[in-house]
């Protein structure tokens, strides 16, 4: 039952406390291209996901058996890349093979969900916080969850941030970075503060 | 195709930061200090300039979905001789405070989507300067946005301290990071969109001058010549000459010899070229209007 409140608990962190994209900023730009179709904003997420939780074992392999080394720390974009690599090949191939139509649908856009700072930032992150594989895996599926939540917020309100009231040089870009920022500093409130003038 | 992309783009068109939003996880979250800012800018550099140099010799008979592996397999590969550097240069702690934004910089875009989408396009010699164009672009939005962050957050540049009337902790925050480079990204398009409108404005009151003149030199044309055709062929004929006065500042082209062009030209029915000291400019500020549109596009948010 501990394991099961360990993915649990690294799960929510993910998504509430440590959301990759509003508290660390992880996959922003992935963040603004894909709120803007819905299926966009399942798809993105589903891949994010699904590559950071199988990849998260084997980052924890990684970690377990090098984590000693004293050049690990630059070695280990490498090792995440491959594994990252090796899991999009062999699921695309996987794919490919036996259910076409969705890799014709998926394609073209895969790989900006696979290749991009939100999934190995994930994978960094359970690095540095995760204790266990438990733990590995519910900050790599917590990461997809937390995406989905940030990129649907978006794009909810990107009717409104594209109104005309908006001053021309802000509509699209800047202001659904401003957008964001204002999101970022909402949930800043579940990670606590404290001031000394209570 | 040389002509046809403007190595200037990724300075400010296509600026990876403050118009495109291609790269700014690492600016949002990091670009706090002049110090973290630098370091940002040396690995991104490092990485992005010889990954891309290397990725761009890989044939594209290979499959996209290899082909993108090995690019970031490649920038991982660049990344370890870059943070080794870096560590060296900037010292270890101010890696360590940089997290894991300085690793998450082997998946960035200009690597993954621009080698695709524009590097491939060029001659090799062309993509060098333009790649370069890129980074320094990156490299001084990052730079600046670590400069005022520090500054209005703590009061101090690179560490020493300024005065200053009042500071804002928050922007050291990511969401300090958003907002900031949310509204440091509508400024940027702000002045530049007016620029822009400038230089149109110019370039449509040198037509009119061009027109007009064309319009007196339409006595010596054979037939009649549609107003938009007159400018065409006037252009071609005068070259690099962007408006009269330009025109007869050039001392190797006479007015005589322009008349003598536009003859030429309704005689043979063929249009002719410019001297050949001004073709490049000619043909380069041709190509640059003409994709300015197409251009624009590309100016969307490309992750």
């Amino acid at each position: 039952m501990e394991w099961f409140l360990n993915i649990i608990s690294a799960a929510l962190a993910s998504i509430f406390v440590q959301n990759m994209v509003l508290e660390r900023a992880l996959g922003a730009n992935v963040l603004l291209y894909a709120s803007r179709k819905k299926e966009h904003v399942t798809g993105f997420a589903a891949a994010i996901a699904y590559v950071t939780t199988v990849s998260a074992p084997l980052v924890w392999l990684f970690d377990t058996l090098l984590g000693g080394s004293e050049y690990y720390r630059v070695i280990m974009p490498l090792l995440y890349v491959l594994t990252i690599a090796v899991i999009y090949i062999l699921t695309l191939v996987v794919i490919w093979r036996f259910f076409p139509k969705l890799f014709k649908s998926l394609k073209r856009y895969v790989h900006l969900s696979v290749f991009n700072c939100s999934v190995i930032g994930a994978l960094f992150l359970c690095s540095q916080q995760g204790k266990d594989i438990f733990a590995y895996l519910g900050y790599g599926l917590g990461t997809g969850i937390g995406f989905l939540l940030a990129a649907y917020l978006l794009y909810a309100a990107s009717a409104r941030l594209n109104s005309p009231l908006i001053p021309a040089a802000f509509r699209g870009y800047p202001i659904m970075i401003v957008y964001v920022g204002i999101l970022s500093l909402a949930l800043y409130a579940f990670t606590g503060y404290s001031t000394s003038a209570l | 195709m040389e002509n046809r992309i403007n190595l200037k783009d990724g300075l400010i068109k296509q600026n990876m930061v403050f118009m495109s939003g291609m790269l700014i996880a690492p600016v949002i979250a990091c670009a706090t200090t002049l110090a973290k800012s630098l370091a940002l800018c040396f690995v991104f550099s490092v990485v992005s300039f010889a990954a891309i140099l290397l990725c761009r010799l890989i044939p594209r008979t290979i499959v996209y979905t290899v082909r993108v592996t090995l690019y970031t397999v490649a920038a991982a590969v660049f990344y370890i001789p870059a943070a080794v550097l870096a560590g060296l240069i900037f010292g270890e702690q101010v890696i360590t405070s940089a997290g894991v934004y300085l690793p998450i910089l082997v998946t960035n875009s200009l690597i993954l989507s621009k080698t695709e989408t524009r590097f491939y396009l060029e001659p090799y010699g062309n993509m060098v300067k333009d790649v370069l164009m890129f980074i320094v672009g990156f490299d001084l939005a990052c730079a600046v946005t670590g400069i005022l962050r520090e500054l209005l957050a703590s009061g101090r540049i690179g560490g020493a301290e300024v005065p200053v009337l009042f500071t804002v902790p928050a922007l050291e925050t990511t969401f300090g990071g958003f907002l900031f480079v949310g509204i440091g990204a509508g400024l940027f398009r702000a002045v530049y969109n007016r620029r822009k409108k400038l230089a149109e404005e110019q370039a449509h009151d040198d037509e009119d001058s061009l027109a007009e003149y064309a319009e007196d030199m339409g006595e010596f044309l054979v037939g009649k010549h549609a107003k938009n055709e007159k400018i065409r062929i006037y252009k071609a004929a005068v070259g690099k000459a962007k408006n009269e006065n330009e025109l007869l500042e050039m001392e190797f082209l006479s007015n005589r010899d322009v008349l003598a062009a536009f003859e030429a030209i309704v005689s043979d029915g063929q249009e002719i070229t410019a001297p050949a000291a001004d073709q490049t400019g000619t043909a380069e500020d041709t190509a640059e209007s003409g994709t300015d549109e197409k251009e624009d596009s590309e100016n969307g948010m490309v992750p």
